[in-house]
């Protein structure tokens, strides 16, 4: 047991976004123990007003470089709600497999560069590629072929470009589809390499455990593990889905004097989104291979292990793979149409919701006769998360007291990166000082 | 799907976000440089954005990129200067917190490690005076538009 500890884990280089850990114990209490998220405010909100529904989900895709074609998707989503418009089965289609290649995406990255490190025990993804070639190098093929995915879908892998409101502008030809489909088959023994690579490791995965309420989204017509349409619900809800117009019923957002960024709550204090939060709500509509995968780990329904979260991560993979080899069938079988899409502009309020790979994600518009933005609120899902990363620290925190300072502060980064929080990706990349 | 057995051998990338003004110069320059895509015809120009570890896959077994971006140099705002990675060293502090964090040097030396990085590479980093929310360019660096594609340009040539 630590009598005195001042763990202090600061970034204070940065221009805008990041989080701070902050621990003091003395004479064995704990006096301050906070998640701290002194984000400069973005004010995306404000940017959006005054530009038509024909431009929103261009400009909210520079939100996020991880999550751009989820923000997209959420705002076109919303502004369709908002003007009345329809989309026709193949372009939802289309949509679904352009979100499952972004949630790949992330995925990979999220196992192999961000928490790999971890559970391997090296500082970062850069030591990592020597002491574990092969693992990084298949980590490495399967993000590259989620990129190639979202480029052929979206038209770029990052930023969209095919997107508007009442479809999409470019239909992948028939041999395209059938080539990725070739490729996302030929992916399943790499991902099926990469589990058996995170299980290897899996003892390092922290026992942790804190019930808490996990929000998600919910399809019942036909019932699917779902990502992109459905209603809101939680393990607190008795299995009720709320539609989504009610979002601000659920996220209650409120203001700390900890975190510049907005908390929220639901039934009880905190609430978690992500991967782990989809599994514990829907695991029985998983494919079966990702069930497969879950049962490998011993990942089951009511795990309330936040570390979990990349092990859910890994499993919606498998998931998200299958079921997309299956969409490509459905959509090859009735045949691609090239199909003109037409929207006229009118007054209009609307919400927006899909899961982000970190969470679900909302977004409301509101158009005046012209069509152009009035009003707009997004919450994004690391928001929805802060609240329950400083529940899961407080319980934390005592449990594991009795151990090294470094192992402490190992232990409270690993939870912040199980959740993988967006607190900063519109920075620059390069801070640099001539050597030469 | 990308094929990266049949890519151009040179590559330009364009980082940034261009809704926090003069953060988002290589994306502006890079949609300047794609109007000319006609004199490059050996040459990709893409608009990465914040995409981070997409980089590397973007430069994967090319033989030249090309990376336009915003960087903290001390320099005087508006200055553009050419540089590969061995005249810097990095003075980004990392969190490893989140993948939204990125590190172009980092992200070159496991492009090195993984033995797919170009034989060369060459970052041009612009000194930015703003970095407020809004979707123009200062006005320093929007007046160095047409001096900054030149350097670029003269160096595809």
């Amino acid at each position: 047991m630590h009598n005195n500890l001042d763990i202090n884990v600061h970034h204070i280089t940065r221009v805008e976004g990041h989080g701070n850990i902050v621990v003091n114990v003395k004479e064995g209490k704990i006096e301050k123990l906070q998640w701290q998220v002194p984000e400069a405010p973005r004010f995306f909100e404000a940017m959006v007003r005054g530009h038509s529904y024909q431009d929103i989900q261009t400009i909210v895709s520079r939100i996020c470089g991880i999550c751009s074609i989820t923000h997209s998707l959420a705002a076109t989503k919303a502004v369709e709600a908002a003007l009345g418009i329809k989309v026709s089965e193949q372009a939802d289609k289309l949509r679904i497999l352009m979100h499952y290649s972004e949630q790949l995406q992330s995925h990979t990255l999220h196992v192999g560069y961000l928490a790999a490190p971890d559970f391997f025990g090296t500082p970062s993804v850069v030591p990592l590629v020597a002491r574990a070639a092969d693992a990084v190098k298949t980590i490495v093929k399967a993000h590259r072929i989620a990129n190639g995915w979202s480029d052929l879908i979206a038209g770029r892998t990052t930023h969209p470009v095919t997107l508007i409101p009442g479809g999409l502008t470019r239909t992948p030809t028939e041999k395209q589809l059938r080539e990725l489909q070739q490729t996302l088959k030929n992916a399943v023994p790499d991902l099926k390499k990469i589990a058996e690579v995170v299980l290897s490791v899996a003892g390092n995965v922290p026992k942790f455990e804190r019930p808490t309420e996990y929000v998600s989204l919910k399809q019942t017509t036909p019932p699917t593990y779902t990502f992109y349409h459905g209603g809101i619900t939680s393990n607190d809800n008795k299995g009720a889905a709320l539609p989504i117009e009610k979002w601000h019923d659920v996220t209650n957002e409120y203001m700390v004097e900890q975190s510049t960024a907005k908390w929220a709550k639901w039934h009880r204090d905190a609430y978690a989104v992500g991967a782990l939060a989809r599994f514990n709500n829907n695991a029985e509509l998983l494919s079966p291979m990702a069930k497969g995968a879950a049962k490998m780990f011993g990942l089951q329904k009511g795990c309330c292990n936040p570390y979990m979260n990349t092990v859910a991560q890994l499993v919606e993979c498998f998931h998200i793979v299958e079921t997309s080899i299956d969409l490509i069938d459905q959509l090859l079988t009735k045949g691609l149409k090239t199909e003109k899409v037409i929207s006229t502009p009118k007054a209009g309020k609307g919400a927006g919701c899909v899961e982000a790979p970190r969470g679900i994600l909302f977004h409301e518009y509101e158009f005046d006769k012209k069509g152009n933005c009035v009003a707009a609120d997004i919450c994004i899902p690391t928001n929805q998360n802060h609240a329950n990363i400083q529940k899961d620290f407080e319980k934390l925190l005592p449990e594991i007291l009795d151990q090294s300072e470094k192992d402490i502060r190992l232990k409270l980064e690993m939870l912040v990166r199980a959740y993988d929080p967006c607190i900063s990706c519109s920075t620059h990349f390069l801070d640099v000082q001539f050597v030469r | 799907m990308t094929d990266q057995t049949h890519r151009k051998d040179v590559v330009v990338i364009g980082l940034g976000n261009p809704l926090l003004s003069d953060e988002g110069i290589g994306v502006h320059l890079i949609r300047k440089l794609s109007e000319h895509q006609d004199k490059f015809p050996s040459v990709e120009f893409i608009d990465a954005g914040t995409g981070g570890m997409n980089v590397l896959h973007l430069i994967a077994n090319r033989k030249k990129a090309v990376i336009i971006d915003c960087v903290k140099m001390g320099k005087k705002p508006g200055t553009i200067k050419r540089f590969e990675p061995a005249d810097v060293k990095t003075t980004k502090k990392m969190m490893h917190f989140s993948l939204h964090e990125a590190d172009i040097l980092r992200i070159i030396a496991i492009s090195r490690q993984l033995g797919e990085c170009p034989d060369q590479i060459v970052i041009f980093g612009i000194e930015p005076e703003s970095l407020e929310l809004g979707q123009n360019l200062s006005k320093t660096l929007s007046n160095g538009i047409d001096a900054y594609l030149d350097d670029i340009c003269n160096e595809l040539c």
